[in-house]
């Protein structure tokens, strides 16, 4: 990752076209132009890099406005990496200092420990202190999926490849049914798995601070482990894990670092764990299940067509499950990891048009690959429809058994 | 002074709708004509409604303050940003589609709907609204009718003011007036409706917009053609034009930008010839057979390298998403593109073509030609690898020349981005003293105090 300065002449490459208009979620809620990409950029590099405007409340609100969605870089004919460009700017407005104290020093914790917190078991008073909304969070699971799988797991079919499986924070603590129905899927389709010892958080969370530093840690610590796997490939089943493992990584650990050439390594050998059942194919076939759903896509999964497409396509192979389409332009439900804890009304607003869309069709399941958008979106429905992983849809139609 | 105008502009209409911070005003400063800021906003207005406006626009009469109405910002020739200062009106909030209207063919919508959004709520009543400026996935109905903005389809279709048939329009001393209507045919008087299209804002600020529809077209198809020489797509474009073929689309695009455009394309088309042309036939299946059977004869004749009707729809929509992202591609690899948009018939494209190659050779300043052929509208693009004051002076003298050249040919200094600051230098060679003056008549008719967008148009644009 760069310093902010570094990043003038990318920010030259920003033609003003307003192309970014079209898709940036928080510019489609405010309908001002100060909260978009192409103004962003200006203010940035007037304030932070050139120095002709001061640094200002108002400056610092634009900078931290942002969903880090990555819909304006996607969406830019010049390829502006607008989210690596606010992240550097929030480094360089913060040291990584966003968040107050002990609120860093809580998502340290839950980072390293993996989702896993004392802190959060006894959730209440400390969540209220960071600004949450109970009613907006999942309950975090006395098993952890760390408690159910540890090692290595022979396949239950004929042995076809075998893969690390790299379980992010939120499967880890909220959601081990994810976890769960990627190990016995996986399992029953010929794939040994191996459960590396000592991961932690992939730095997403941190990165999204601006806190580079605690990110680049995490990451470190990360590459070290998988690098030294002999497994075909690393599975994710997070978006967000995904892009920060693939890309991320790469950005944040440059050329000058020692741990580089693994970085590169680990990178390519990280897959989605629904493409990577797309590509090698579905051997202990006819799953079925009598279900309709239809597909929230994670902002992270857009930039590549392959992720974002995986989940329906793999869920294509459960007889007498119904996919329907969901039209709105494919909105940000306004999650953001965890943008809609400081933002509430925008990202309410936003995954209200989300639930609207949803309810106009058939569907009783909404899967998602996002824990984040999982939970947010779950929070939006309450009881009346059921968000899940596209993995426990997968597993539900082979009959498993999935906590 | 700007105090007592933030304080005022809230009174008028609330707080949250007024912005005044230096962040928000930098941030209205330049529309997409390369971040060329000349002048810096007072107060940003977000209004909610025609009365919002009215408010607003008396308030500023009375104290002469300039008013710069704004849609996206997205516009090609200065024409939304506010060289004088004065009050932004960005009119995104009002955005509300109010009628589409099968039985006669007609919608109603606020000025700040999108125009993606418009088309897509439209096509979904299997009706049709043509204008496709390359911008649609962001700029609004408003600026549209403000610019009589086009796009690739204007060659069958032509551009928004062929799609107006009534305005609701706030003016200067703050009446709101209805002009036209939804009648297709309308016979009453000087045509407001058609002299407010095209204004850029000078006379008044546009609010709400009836547009004239048509049935979406059953069916179209893709045709790539691949040209030897640049001259000989010209040469293609009129014979197909000639040979009474009238595409939907017939777009020419240089090597150059083929090679651009294929990091959008894949799999990326063979860029061996000097020129293509993109061709999208539409109508009913019948129909579109036939012109693609003789769009091939034609080129043919002319001894293209090679024709290929694109059967995959999808693989046709990423040549056309490529094509709608070709100017922001080409400012990622230059620091700076001024785009023409020179407009000439259609029978002297080839003619053009050649002038311009030339005005590149003897000024020594790249010049991109690619643009909506089939319309005459070839968007010569002027390429600045760098920016400096002798590379300006450079472009400077290109642009003259070519302005020069079009308008020699019958051409025109504008087809579909309008005039804005960009272009003003040359409206007096293409309308004459006579008709400026005219121009400057009815501005003072209708905004006697000057109030309305300054400084656009024609140089003295202000001095009424």
């Amino acid at each position: 990752m760069m310093d902010i300065v570094d990043y003038k002449d990318l920010i030259d490459k920003c033609s003003h076209c307003a192309f970014c208009e079209a898709v940036c979620p928080v510019f489609k809620e405010d309908l001002l132009e100060t909260h978009v990409a192409r103004s962003r950029l200006l203010i940035i590099k007037e304030s932070l890099i050139d120095h002709h405007l001061p640094v200002t409340r108002r400056v610092k609100e634009i900078v931290n406005r942002c969903l880090l969605c990555a819909q304006c870089k996607n969406a830019c004919p010049a390829g502006v990496p607008v989210d690596d460009i606010v992240i550097a700017a929030r480094y360089n407005l913060y040291q990584g200092k966003r968040s107050p104290f002990f609120k860093r020093q809580i998502m340290k914790h839950i980072m390293a420990q993996r989702g896993k917190s004392d802190f959060f078991r006894r959730a209440g008073a400390f969540a209220t202190k960071m600004g949450l909304d109970m009613a907006d969070l999942p309950q975090i699971k006395r098993q952890s999926f760390s408690d159910m799988y540890q090692g290595t797991y022979a396949p239950k079919s004929k042995r076809r490849a075998k893969v690390a499986y790299f379980a992010g924070c939120a499967t880890n603590a909220f959601y081990p049914d994810t976890g769960d129905a990627v190990m016995k899927v996986l399992s029953r389709n010929g794939v040994e798995i191996t459960l590396p010892e000592g991961l932690v958080c992939c730095g997403i969370p941190a990165l999204s601070e601006g806190d580079i530093e605690t990110a680049k840690e995490m990451m470190k610590i990360n590459i070290n482990i998988l690098s030294k796997t002999d497994a075909d490939y690393i599975v994710t089943d997070c978006t967000s894990c995904f892009m920060t493992l693939k890309e991320k990584s790469l950005t944040i650990i440059d050329g000058s670092d020692a741990i580089r050439q693994h970085a590169e390594t680990v990178s390519l050998k990280i897959t989605d764990v629904m493409s990577f059942l797309n590509q090698t194919g579905l051997t202990d076939d006819f799953p079925a299940l009598k279900e309709t759903y239809t597909y929230h896509i994670p902002c992270h999964a857009r930039g590549m067509a392959d992720l974002m497409t995986a989940p329906v396509k793999l869920l294509s192979n459960v007889d007498q499950a119904r996919y329907v389409i969901l039209d709105d332009d494919n909105g940000c439900c306004g999650a953001g990891g965890m943008f809609f804890t400081e933002y509430k009304a925008l990202s309410g607003a936003m995954r209200d048009k989300k639930c609207r869309a949803i309810r106009q069709t058939a569907a009783t399941t909404i899967v998602t690959q996002c824990p984040s958008c999982r939970t947010y979106i779950q929070a939006g429905f309450g009881n009346d429809k059921k968000v899940t992983h596209p993995m426990v849809l997968l597993a539900r139609g082979y009959g498993l058994y999935i906590v | 002074m700007k105090n007592g105008l933030a304080r005022d502009l809230k009174k008028q209409i609330g707080k949250d709708n007024v912005k005044t911070d230096s962040e928000d005003l930098l941030a209205y400063c330049s529309d997409a004509t390369h971040q060329s800021i000349k002048g810096k906003p007072d107060a940003i207005v977000l209004p909610l409604t025609p009365q919002d406006i009215s408010k607003i626009v008396s308030y500023a009469s009375k104290h002469q303050v300039p008013v710069v109405p704004r849609g996206a910002g997205s516009g090609l020739s200065g024409s939304s940003t506010p060289i004088k200062g004065g009050i932004v009106l960005d009119i995104k909030r009002m955005n509300r589609i109010i009628d589409i209207n099968k039985g006669n063919l007609t919608a109603i919508a606020e000025a700040g709907v999108v125009l993606a959004r418009f088309h897509k709520q439209v096509e979904k009543e299997n009706l049709f609204y043509p204008p496709d400026p390359q911008s649609m996935s962001v700029c609004t109905l408003g600026g549209n009718v403000s610019t009589r903005a086009g796009g690739p389809r204007g060659v069958k279709y032509g551009t928004t003011g062929n799609y107006i048939l009534g305005l609701e329009v706030v003016l200067p001393d703050g009446s709101i007036i209805h002009t036209g209507g939804s009648c297709v045919k309308q016979s009453v008087g000087y045509d407001i409706t058609h002299l407010m299209t095209g204004a850029e804002g000078t006379l008044g600020v546009i609010t709400k917009v009836t547009t004239r529809l048509l049935p979406l077209p059953a069916a179209k198809k893709t045709i790539i053609v691949k040209c030897r020489t640049t001259e000989q797509a010209a040469i293609a474009v009129s014979d197909i034009i000639a040979a009474g073929i009238i595409p939907s689309m017939l777009e020419f695009l240089s090597l150059g930008a083929i090679a651009l455009m294929n990091t959008l394309i894949s799999p990326p088309i063979v860029a061996d010839g000097e020129a293509y042309l993109f061709i999208e036939i539409d109508g009913f299946p019948v129909q579109i057979e036939e012109d693609a059977k003789r769009i091939k004869y034609v080129c043919e004749d002319v001894d293209v390298m090679e024709i290929r009707v694109v059967e995959d729809k999808k693989e046709a929509a990423s040549y056309w998403k490529a094509r709608s992202s070709l100017y922001p591609l080409v400012l990622s690899f230059v620091k700076k593109v001024i785009v023409e948009d020179v407009t000439v018939p259609r029978n002297r494209i080839p003619e053009f073509v050649k002038s311009i190659e030339k005005i590149s050779a003897s000024t020594g300043i790249a010049i991109g030609v690619s643009g909506h052929a089939g319309d005459g509208n070839m968007h010569p693009s002027v390429l600045m690898g760098d920016v400096s004051e002798e590379m300006e002076k450079k472009a400077q003298d290109a642009i003259r020349q070519i302005v020069a050249c079009g308008l020699e040919l019958g051409g025109s200094i504008s087809g579909e981005h309008g005039i804005g600051i960009h272009k003003a230098e040359f409206i007096l060679q293409e309308m004459g003293a006579r008709q400026i003056e005219l121009f400057k008549s009815i501005k003072k008719a209708i905004d006697p105090e000057g109030i309305m967008n300054p400084g656009k148009i024609w140089i003295d644009g202000d001095s009424v």
